[in-house]
């Protein structure tokens, strides 16, 4: 699809209330917004794949935090720029300084996906999360001590379906303390906003 | 983006100091300009208010 075209499917999609690139709010974003809210996060603080800005806009208005949201799609971000977050490109936390953060937010896309299975499209991009389901989880892991601030917090959403302990195994083994902020159980699976801690 | 959000980005490559270049603003925030690093010169477009800050082989 030229850039001409997607523009002009987004604009179909988007006057028929549908929005067929970008992940919209659910059960998922309700829980990780609740948690932020309720720890409450402050200071400077950047939610990874932010979507269609959801989360962000509620940090944004329920606590006194600066909040920017990033995405690697550029649908979501125009989405959550449009709801009044700043938002930027990229691809996880790689632009971000170290020690620059007070708080990260992420709800990552999880779903173990069959290679072969995989749909190649945005949508495809905000929900599957590799083989394991861990495929942006674990490098996300490895680096977010890096760009938190001292006393900083992340606040990671995790379904059962990702495999709980292995993420809370290699959260711990990057020197995190994990404490379990919010839970709630659903039909097919619980979830679990972790904050980590150092 | 807003002038500010200078204070926590960096280089996605090699996480040097970027150098901003406006080419057009509307209040505090930069609509149209370029994000350059200082140390590799590598050139991050901002379109629209967004910055794009994907390594070059990661833009579409």
């Amino acid at each position: 699809m030229t850039d001409e075209e997607q523009s002009s499917a987004d604009g179909l999609a988007d006057r028929r209330g549908m929005n067929v690139h970008v992940y919209q709010p659910a059960e998922d974003s309700g829980l990780l917004a609740q948690a932020a809210v309720e720890y409450p996060v402050s200071g400077t603080v950047l939610e990874v794949g932010t979507g269609s800005g959801w989360v962000s806009q509620q940090v944004q208005e329920k606590t006194d935090a600066r909040v920017v949201g990033t995405d690697i799609n550029p649908h979501a971000c125009r989405q959550a720029r449009e709801r009044g977050v700043e938002a930027a490109r990229a691809n996880l936390l790689t632009p971000f300084r170290d020690g620059s953060l007070d708080a990260v937010l992420f709800n990552p896309p999880y779903l173990p996906t069959d290679p072969d299975n995989e749909w190649d499209d945005w949508m495809e991009h905000a929900l599957s999360g590799g083989k394991s389901g861990r495929e942006l989880i674990d490098p996300f892991l490895d680096d977010v001590g890096r760009v938190l601030a001292p006393d900083g917090v992340v606040l990671l959403l995790v379904s059962s379906l990702t495999g709980f302990d292995a993420v809370v195994k290699r959260a711990e083994s990057q020197g995190f303390t994990v404490e379990t902020a919010v839970q709630e159980s659903y039909p097919f699976e619980t979830l679990t906003v972790l904050a980590l801690s150092e | 983006m807003k002038e500010s959000l200078m204070d926590i980005i960096c280089c996605p490559m090699d996480k040097h100091d970027l150098d901003l270049e406006i080419d057009a603003q509307d209040d505090d925030e930069v609509l149209e300009g370029t994000l350059v690093c200082t140390e590799c010169g590598e050139r991050y477009p901002i379109e629209d208010g967004i910055p794009n800050l994907l390594p070059p082989d990661m833009r579409d």
